[in-house]
């Protein structure tokens, strides 16, 4: 692909959405609510939207495109099962928003550690959230690096995307916060979902329309419309690779503090519509541009490589493959920067807050803007040491956080949980999937991420039925949601 | 509709989503095959949870 025009792209998306983000600085920022919460004020369809840039990232055109190349079908299976795994947003979004607006809470892990009535807690959670999702933020760095490398054939180094994806996320987060987050992230989701359907819909058109499309697929490579297929997706990888990314939207904070935001649950209803139809559309997008890669190149090493190849083919016109290059840089930068503001709330909140005694709300907001650049900074650097397979990296992630899942249905639905359980059953399971993942170890066949949900649902109980549970706030934690519930709805 | 009965409903068609494509559509190598079985369970969960949420107000 000629460099000028990728050039062309990047500066026309990074003035546009600069300019948005700009825009968006309405109000004063004083406080920790307003500047990491948007107030709690935020309308539906930018919930919608926002939501969606902020969960589908890098991963999707690349490393689900891959995963597709790689294994076929079960590719698909493994991102709509995530899909269907966001109705738990219809069970828990509206517990999250109703305990996020009497408690004033700023993060998921605060209200765990209040839940759970220990300042232990909120900081452990808090932490491990950073150790798992500091690498996720890195991975996305680092495909933006290598889609830029391969679209240009070289000409544009590694570095040099990962450096401008970094800039541009630190850019969107500081401007005014949330407010800039989520502006430009509903402009980064239509770039992304644009741009991408209309050049799968020329490809398909380009390789028979979808009739020819799946002749193709059904005579040439059948294994690939089935599971196990080929062989990639045995059932147990399958498993291990969806079950972390079921609960994706309430075990990865930068998604479940969006709860806290929606200014009524009708916004809430429509921002979870609106994300789940979103989602279909970008799923199937991301499995034809697989397939397409397949059959238009086959019989590439690297999966993660199958989208700059085709990119930079001839089989596409440059112009649109700008706009693709361009939409998937956007669904990287849009999904770090949510993490970025939300790992430095959860630091300034649950780990500086709960440390240094008597902080006010004005110094932690002071100290999250601060820490912003320096959570960047690390992810820069985990994103140079050039780690391989996109989705394996990313799935990781996602194991390590769903540790927190069993702590977060007890805060919500058993009120014997104790914190000393949460301790338990967060650290010692997410020690454990960071040690299978450093040695590439799945025992008895099962990934990380199964170990850490079983070790961790089986702690959560078992230290819960030996300690003693925080009573009072549970009872009253757990019944001033279930009245509100009743009557928030119509 | 109730939270539980949805609860059930989702959980049931999740648990088809693992199973069914590694047993009964193993064999069929077809665009009707998985592809077809994926998308129309996902299709549904999103139906249920239209319903289960409906009611939701627009209090603040």
């Amino acid at each position: 692909m000629n460099v000028s025009l990728i050039w062309w792209g990047l500066g026309i998306y990074i003035a546009v959405s600069v300019f948005i983000a700009f825009l968006s600085r309405t109000g004063k920022q004083t406080n920790m609510g307003a500047y990491f919460l948007g107030d709690r004020k935020l309308g539906g369809f930018v919930s919608a939207l926002s939501y969606s840039a902020t969960t589908y990232s890098a991963f999707m055109l690349v490393g689900l495109a891959g995963l597709t190349y790689r294994g076929g079908v079960g590719a698909l299976g493994f991102e709509l099962i995530y899909l269907m795994g966001v109705s738990l947003i219809a069970f828990f979004g509206p517990r999250f928003w109703i305990a996020g607006k009497k408690y004033g809470y700023i993060t998921p892990s605060e209200m765990i550690g209040d839940r759970y009535q220990s300042k232990a807690v909120a900081i452990a959670i808090a932490i491990s959230n950073c150790l798992f999702l500091i690498p996720y933020s890195a991975v996305q760095l680092a495909g933006v690096g290598y889609l830029l490398q391969g679209v240009s054939n070289q000409q544009i180094s590694f570095s040099t995307g990962v450096i401008i994806a970094v800039i541009l996320a630190i850019v969107f987060a500081y401007i005014a916060g949330i407010r800039s987050v989520a502006w430009t992230d509903s402009l980064q989701s239509l770039f992304m979902i644009i741009g991408s359907t209309l050049i799968v819909l020329f490809l398909i058109h380009e390789l028979g329309g979808f009739t020819g499309f799946f002749q193709q697929l059904e005579t040439s490579h059948p294994e690939m419309l089935t599971v196990p297929g080929n062989g990639y997706f045995s059932f147990l990888t399958f498993i291990g690779l969806t079950i972390p990314w079921f609960f994706f939207s309430i075990s990865n904070p930068q998604v479940s503090q969006r709860l806290f935001m929606p200014a009524s649950l009708k916004s809430m209803r429509h921002m979870l519509l609106g994300f789940m139809i979103f989602g279909l559309i970008y799923t199937f997008v991301s499995i034809f541009w697989g397939y397409s890669a397949f059959l238009l190149e086959p019989g590439l090493d690297n999966p993660d490589l199958a989208t700059p190849v085709v990119l930079s083919s001839s089989a596409i016109p440059p112009v649109l493959a700008v706009i693709v290059m361009v939409g998937i840089i956007a669904a990287a930068v849009s999904t770090i920067d949510s993490i970025l503001l939300t790992l430095s709330s959860m630091f300034a909140k649950d780990v500086y807050g709960n440390i240094r005694e008597d902080t006010t709300d004005r110094v932690q907001l002071k100290i999250g803007k601060f820490i912003i650049p320096v959570i960047a900074l690390l992810a820069y650097l985990f994103a140079e040491l050039q780690l391989d397979l996109i989705a394996v990296l990313s799935v990781a992630s996602s194991a390590g956080l769903i540790v927190v899942v069993p702590a977060i249905f007890g805060a919500f639905f058993w009120k014997k949980g104790t914190a000393a359980a949460v301790l338990a059953s967060t650290i010692i399971p997410g020690a454990l999937v960071l040690i299978l993942e450093l040695l590439q170890a799945k025992p008895f066949g099962l990934a990380s991420g199964l170990w850490g949900l079983i070790l961790s649902t089986l702690l959560f109980i078992f230290v819960s039925l030996f300690t003693n549970a925080p009573t009072q706030k549970a009872n009253e934690f757990i019944d001033y949601i279930k009245e509100n519930l009743q009557n928030k709805k119509r | 509709m109730k939270e539980k009965i949805s609860a059930i409903i989702i959980g049931v068609i999740v648990l088809a989503a693992f199973i069914i494509p590694f047993t009964l559509l193993k064999e069929v190598e077809k665009w009707y095959g998985s592809f077809l079985f994926w998308l129309i369970l996902t299709l549904i969960v999103i139906v249920c949870n239209t319903m289960l949420i409906k009611d939701w107000s627009n209090e603040e």
